[in-house]
């Protein structure tokens, strides 16, 4: 279900996955040519400032490793291994680049894309190939980049410099460059990127040499000598110079470019503004929160005596002058300096910056407005709005954690329940009929849950795995039976048409394409699309002695079908 | 050997109440600034730490929580660092600068012992006999952590008359000043013979929010297992 994008798409990385673990794959070839494939880790001035965060073929990952390179595998040219989460704050855009290694130029290149993998599932792709470009000798084939959220940019620009000239412009050094060089001033916020410049700017530049080993740090890197001055130029004018003649306006900036999810609300002013978040203060220094045991002035930081609050103060509280912090005296025995104590501030605060009174501390959970009918919260919370659409949503009974407006909930007929009701296993599928205006929160017991969204096609999920679903949606019940399986048979949901089905599992799961040796346990299988064809099979080998009361007896189902099927299968077996 | 796990080393401390990953509660303890805590929801310690299970200020104030039979709650009292945890739940950590805030009492792990706080009984739901919705209410300056079974949700309420309804079971934490009452959503016929669907449900009104969570798991695990 990988969502295709196009030249100047953009998306939240929430929307296409949940997860913050992404493989990121390139795949770019061309007959004769040879690529170099990396990563910059830009600032929020579009800089790379740290050149520890420039993953390529030198320096395969970043310090704290959110960033690796990966290498070649599972058809990618060259793959990287992107933590969101785990990003530090100062990188605020990850650049994928290509360029080209030896001689050549990007027209050559056949049809390739940048890929997004999230839990063994794709869930984006750009696909380019070498049409979209003439004689540029690298390109800048998609960002992540912060604002607000992680979301991810489809760029495809190409770009005439190689590698070194790329760097250059993301401010990073090459050895051997003049002072004199031009460099790319960080925009001011509020800019488009004002870089790369179209297609065909300017005439192929002479870097003929393999780069040989370009590298961020101003030691080591080998520049090629012909001519990289005018091809600098080209694409990086000093601040204040007229700009050259030659090159053609600059490219739309692409993060203008429509959003193709949802409504981002984007702030006028465009790309790189800093996230709302108050930049941490150097490590170090007193931050806004008052630090823990210090005293702290205005606002009544912990520690300081509140008398009239404490119903019964317990003896010791309310000194007149605060309780040193724990351990400001360093403990007995121990180096100060070498341990920082317990109480002592020693850094700024992780993660958002928390502000003070309820509603501060809860700001990062927030419900999340958008004008779409079904949200997902978070990953274990999906919101239907009823008001959208206007039509009604079938939910598993007890599924509701909270509605607000006038919602009305009813017991669906048993003309649809009688036909789900396993007899044989006793194990009902109640739903329930919410209609109405308003919106009405789902989730169930912390599972993971997935909104599918089906334009026509169809796909077969299990009866217990069905959270919510559109009206809508035509849905019938299948029975597998098979000896052995639990209870006789099991139950499954076919589902077509148009309309959104939510899919609960245990934990984060798996995805499979269909292959001829596709197997999955019948009771750990969620989903899969409903061309596959599925055959019960017993495993022939049994181990019936395995201890008291197994059978040993293990029913798997097997799956065919065309490629381009797959299963869904959770790490959780019922 | 450690590689591994040297990243799950404790951050320095910068406040008296910090998250540790997502389900771990970090306390600065200091001596005269006691921590009521849920009993059982200690996982580590470091420091000088002592423990008073079911104290006599507690129980004075938590007198006809429950059936009776004592507050789930203990107080600690030292130097040190205190870990505590709710078998897996996500840990929520309130400064509450001045305001208040309404917890389910399954979802309360730990709070200031110098907060103003009381047990309550949520009016006009009695969901079990001798099991209703209790609650405890804590405000003031000081600090509060919760639990929640899975990432929770801060709605609003918006203010106006309209209601915002939701499962009891799914419940965490709400704003005190808002208006609560219970509601029956599902028509009576349909209730019959059927299994408890939505059932009843708690309608709030008002200017605040409410915090729910992902779950309708309202066990509370640190009775039941001990």
């Amino acid at each position: 279900m990988a969502r295709e994008f196009q030249r100047g798409h953009k998306a939240r990385i929430s929307d296409l996955t949940a997860g913050t673990d992404l493989y990121v794959g390139v795949q770019i070839s061309g007959p004769g040519l040879s690529f170099d494939i990396s990563c910059f880790g830009l600032d929020a001035g579009e800089r790379l400032s740290d050149d520890r965060y420039f993953i390529f073929y030198n320096q395969p990952k970043s310090p704290e490793e959110s960033i690796q390179l990966l290498g070649a595998q599972a058809g990618d040219t060259e793959s990287f291994r992107v933590t969101l989460d785990r990003i530090p704050q100062q990188i605020r855009k990850l650049s994928f680049t290509a360029t080209l290694d030896g001689a050549g130029q990007m027209s050559q290149v056949g049809p390739g894309y940048i890929r997004i993998v999230a839990g063994g599932e794709e869930v984006a792709r750009y696909p380019f190939s070498g049409s979209e470009f003439s004689t540029e000798r690298a390109v800048m084939l998609g960002d992540f980049y912060f604002k607000d959220v992680w979301r991810f940019a489809a760029v495809g620009q190409g770009f005439d410099g190689g590698l070194d000239a790329l760097l250059r412009n993301f401010g990073g050094e090459v050895a051997e460059e003049e002072p004199a060089a031009p460099q790319q001033q960080p925009q001011p916020g509020g800019a488009a990127p004002g870089f790369a410049p179209p297609a065909q700017a300017a005439a192929p530049p002479a870097f003929g040499t393999p780069a040989g080993g370009p590298a961020p740090a101003p030691a080591q890197a080998p520049v090629p000598a012909p001519a990289p001055q005018p091809a600098a130029q080209g694409f990086a004018p000093p601040p204040g110079a007229t700009p050259p003649p030659a090159p053609t306006p600059p490219a739309p900036p692409v993060h203008s470019a429509p959003t193709i999810v949802a409504p981002m609300n984007t702030p006028p002013g465009g790309f790189p503004v800093p996230p709302p978040a108050p930049a941490p203060a150097p490590y170090g220094q007193p931050v806004q929160q008052p630090p823990y045991g210090q005293p702290a002035p205005p606002p009544p930081g912990y520690g300081q005596p509140q008398a009239p609050q404490a119903p019964a103060p317990p003896p010791g509280y309310g000194q007149p002058t605060p309780p040193p912090g724990y351990g400001q005296q360093p403990p007995a025995g121990q180096v100060p300096h070498q341990q920082a104590p317990y109480g002592a501030p020693q850094g700024v605060p992780q993660g958002a910056p928390q502000g003070t009174g309820v509603l501060g501390a809860l700001q990062q959970f927030k419900e999340t407005p958008t004008g779409q009918r079904w949200t997902q919260q978070n990953k274990k919370l999906v919101r239907a709005d009823l008001g959208i659409g206007g039509q009604a949503v079938l939910a598993r009974q007890g599924s509701m954690v909270l509605y607000q407006g006038k919602v009305d909930f009813s017991y669906k007929g048993a003309g649809f329940s009688g036909r789900v009701v396993g007899n044989a296993t006793g194990q009902e599928m109640q739903l329930m009929r919410c209609t109405g205006q308003g919106q009405v929160f789902f989730a169930e017991n912390s599972t993971m849950l997935h909104p599918i969204e089906l334009q026509g096609d169809a796909v077969c999920v299990s009866a217990e795995n069905v959270l919510a679903f559109d009206e809508t949606l035509q849905h019938e019940v299948r029975r597998i039976e098979g000896h052995g399986i639990p209870g006789g048979a099991l139950f499954t949901m076919q589902f077509q048409g148009t309309g959104t089905i939510v899919v609960k599992t245990h934990g984060t799961p798996v995805v499979l394409p269909v292959t001829p040796t596709t197997f999955a346990d019948c009771n750990a299988v969620v989903a899969w699309s409903a061309a596959s064809q599925v055959v019960v099979s017993s495993q022939v080998r049994m181990r019936r002695n395995s201890y008291p009361g197994d059978t040993g007896e293990s029913v798997n189902l097997q799956f065919r079908g065309a490629p381009g099927n797959f299963i869904v299968v959770q790490p959780y077996e019922i | 050997m450690n590689q591994p796990l040297a990243g799950y080393a404790p951050a320095p401390v910068t406040a008296r109440m910090e998250n540790h990953g997502n389900h771990m509660l970090k306390v600065a303890m200091q001596t005269g600034n006691d921590l009521l805590a849920r009993v059982g929801s200690m996982v580590a310690y470091e420091g000088f730490v002592q423990y008073e299970p079911n104290p006599p200020a507690v129980r004075q104030i938590a007198k006809d929580w429950l059936t009776g039979e004592g507050a789930p709650l203990m107080k600690c009292s030292g130097d040190g660092l205190l870990y505590l945890a709710d078998y897996g739940a996500n840990v929520v950590v309130i400064n509450l600068g001045g305001e208040g805030i309404s917890v389910n009492a399954t979802n309360l792990l730990a709070f200031d012992a110098h907060l103003t706080w009381g047990v309550e009984r949520v009016k006009g739901l009695a969901k079990f006999a001798g099991q209703g919705l209790w609650n405890t209410r804590i405000s003031g300056q000081g600090w509060v952590a919760l639990t929640s079974r899975g990432k929770p949700i801060v709605v609003d309420c918006g203010g106006g008359d309209d209601e915002t309804y939701v499962d009891p079971d799914a419940l965490v934490a709400w704003s005190p000043n808002l208006k609560v009452k219970g509601k029956r959503s599902f028509r009576a016929q349909s209730l019959i013979g059927r299994g408890s669907g939505e059932a009843y449900q708690m309608a709030f009104s008002g200017q605040g929010i409410v915090v729910v969570q992902p779950s309708e798991d309202s066990t509370d695990r640190l009775r039941v297992r001990g």
